[in-house]
């Protein structure tokens, strides 16, 4: 799919993963829209960067999954009302659930459908996912980022106002976990090292070719970047060439901090900043938790995207 | 998506030394408790570096030089560089005969792209060549440097160190110009080896032998933690780290996280106040007893020592899910 038929359906309401780039038409929630999704929960095989394949689990939506993601992004108004049903082809119980939404919410066993229901009354960063099977299913890599959009360029009502923004998700996998839930053998989650690791479900140098992944941008202007912790470990996101003023976590407004170049995403959380375009210029953003550079411990692959200011 | 840049050449020897005195820099000054180099100035690389720790093992260690690494007794860290805001800072990077690549990557200093270090947006420095690293000073405060070839390697085997901006005039009695005094400055600059990475061969190899990062550096898991380069009751005796000053003095801890794991830093049950971070000031301070600090973020945090007596700080380096403690790193804070 072009860039552009993402921006057109997210218009109109539709979900796939096109929060980023261009200075969208200012969304003007005239009225409330009901949207209806359907996803798969479903296990498949991931082509790493390296070539090697693991199997992982994922909630992939008909219509096909937003670019290089893993799990499809839902991009939402405020004052939506959201229907997902999900179809579980997966082979075990799992439930889909909005942290800072849906509360615990019921499962659907495998070979049946639920459909999960919640009003997207308050704007920000959240994520969805599976909470049955407790952190496996982040690591499997059940979950996936959602955005409620605030009316104009705001990250919400008299928030933070940006000139474009761009969502990052952020997770990482330990190929023996995969290993083992594929073997159908037992796996503790206090065992968990991961050695891929993903940015919107692509490793670098692939995020650097992903349209909504590259950080475009003009010196001048303000980006909002919503960084969504989907996986299962801390992620030290730092920036070069630029300092960035964290505007929120899980939507509470940030007030401690002063600029950063290096913004902590704490597990299950999401972090909103706006960053001032200073300078021009290309710069990498990446974990300083370097071995999350890497693919299977060769740097330079995993968490790191590409900004780029005319 | 972006264009390569010519790599500017400069053959070795060529690029400007001086700044600071020689091997080891300028000796402690003002509130310091250790040896600095000041812009304009240069760094060499070597690989053929090694630390004793304190249960006796020899580690073998990557850095940057200036006739010494940090405070110059050790090879890691590397030398501390200081220059004041507003100023250019030139650091010209001479990178040894023969060696692999190295760059130098100013951590947080926001400098422009030809200067970033960052070898796919730039260019690496190869062996035997140099390259004179030019940006303005920002903000006062503390800063970090590594190099960023094969980062994951370079850095964990040595190769950073932490740039101090002073404020406008140069003071060392206050943090920004207008900002807290203090009396005396310590650095901690915190870090992890994972002795699997340091081994291979003699000569200082690294990466399990290969020089390069791969499966040898899948997972790191340390079995050393640092505080300036030093660890286990090495750090009781060290003077770049153990904390002592007279009963009601300021004392101004430059926390750098140069390491992989999240880290709590405690002054013994101290109440202290953070007062800035990344290089910039917080809107208001914050007293704490404890503080978090992630890989690559500074804090800036300022003590009051007590009345009298001698306690234990801590800095418990955990994994990077935050569940668990990995190790600790401790040192004494005594009244004098």
């Amino acid at each position: 799919m072009q860039r552009r038929e993402f921006l057109k359906s997210s218009l109109m309401g539709s979900t796939t993963f096109a929060v980023s780039g261009l200075t969208a038409m200012t969304p003007t929630i005239a009225q409330a829209a009901t949207v209806d999704v359907n996803m798969t929960a479903e296990g498949t095989f991931k082509t790493l960067i390296n070539g090697a394949s693991v199997f992982v689990w994922q909630f992939k939506q008909s219509g096909g999954s937003g670019p290089g993601t893993l799990t499809s992004g839902l991009v939402v108004n405020e004052g939506d009302t959201i229907n997902v049903t999900v179809t579980n082809n997966l082979d075990r119980a799992i439930n889909f659930v909005v942290p800072g939404i849906t509360g615990t919410t019921p499962s659907v066993s495998p070979g049946n459908s639920r459909t999960y229901s919640f009003t997207a009354s308050s704007a920000g960063s959240y994520f969805y996912t599976d909470t049955v099977n407790g952190e496996i299913g982040k690591a499997m890599g059940l979950a996936g980022p959602l955005v409620i959009n605030a009316s104009g360029n705001r990250l919400y009502s008299g928030g933070p106002a940006f000139d474009r923004q761009y969502t990052l998700a952020l997770n990482e996998l330990d190929d023996r976990l995969n290993s083992a839930i594929y073997n159908g053998q037992s796996y503790s989650m206090a065992n968990y090292e991961p050695n891929y690791f993903f940015v919107n479900g692509m490793s670098y140098p692939d995020t650097s070719n992903d349209a909504d992944t590259v950080i475009a941008m003009n010196t001048g202007e303000d980006v909002a970047i919503r960084f969504i912790n989907t996986g299962c470990i801390t992620n030290p996101q730092h920036f070069h060439g630029y300092h960035v003023n964290i505007a929120s976590r899980n939507r509470t407004p940030e007030t401690a901090m002063g600029e950063k170049d290096t913004v902590l995403v704490n597990l299950d959380e999401c972090v909103d900043v706006i960053l001032p375009v200073a300078q021009s210029g290309v710069y990498p953003l990446h974990t300083h938790y370097v071995p999350g550079v890497t693919a299977n411990g060769t740097y330079a692959n995993g968490s790191l995207i590409i900004m780029s200011a005319a | 998506m972006f264009k390569a840049l010519q790599r500017p050449i400069t053959m070795m020897g060529m690029g400007r030394r001086g700044g600071g005195g020689g091997g080891g820099g300028t000796p402690p000054s003002g509130g310091r408790t250790f040896s600095y180099i000041t812009s304009p100035t240069s760094l060499s690389t070597s690989m053929n570096g090694s630390e004793t720790m304190a249960n006796g093992s020899s580690i073998s260690t990557w850095y940057f030089s200036n006739g010494g690494g940090f405070n110059g007794d050790r090879t890691v860290p590397s030398p501390v560089i200081e220059a004041n805001e507003g100023t250019t800072v030139q650091v010209t990077l001479n990178v040894s005969m023969m060696s692999i690549p190295h760059t130098i990557h100013f951590h947080g200093l926001d400098v422009d792209q030809l200067n970033d270090g960052v070898g796919a947006t730039s260019f690496e420095v190869n062996g035997g060549q140099s390259y004179t690293y030019t940006f303005l000073a920002p903000h006062a405060g503390t800063y970090h440097y590594h190099c960023h070839v094969d980062t994951v390697l370079h850095y964990e085997m040595g190769m950073y160190g932490a740039v101090i901006i002073r404020p406008p005039n140069g003071s060392t009695t206050e943090v920004w110009s207008g900002g807290p005094a203090f009396d005396k400055e310590y650095l901690w600059q915190l870090h992890t080896f994972d002795s699997s990475w340091h081994t291979g061969g003699g000569g200082g190899m690294g990466g399990g032998g290969g020089n390069t990062s791969g499966t040898n550096t899948t997972r790191h898991r340390p079995d050393y933690f640092m505080i300036n380069g030093r660890d286990g009751n090495n750090l009781n005796s060290d003077s770049t780290v153990a904390i002592s000053a007279a009963a009601g003095q300021k004392v101004l801890v430059r926390g750098v996280h140069s390491g992989y794991q999240p880290a709590m830093v405690k002054m013994g049950g101290l109440v202290f106040d953070v007062i800035a971070s990344d290089g910039r000031p917080l809107p208001a301070a914050i007293s704490a007893t404890e503080w978090l600090m992630a890989p690559g973020e500074r804090y800036d945090i300022l003590l009051t020592m007590p009345a009298s007596g001698q306690r234990i700080a801590t800095v418990d380096y955990y994994d990077i899910r935050r569940g668990s403690v990995l190790g600790t790193a401790s040192t004494t804070i005594t009244v004098v």
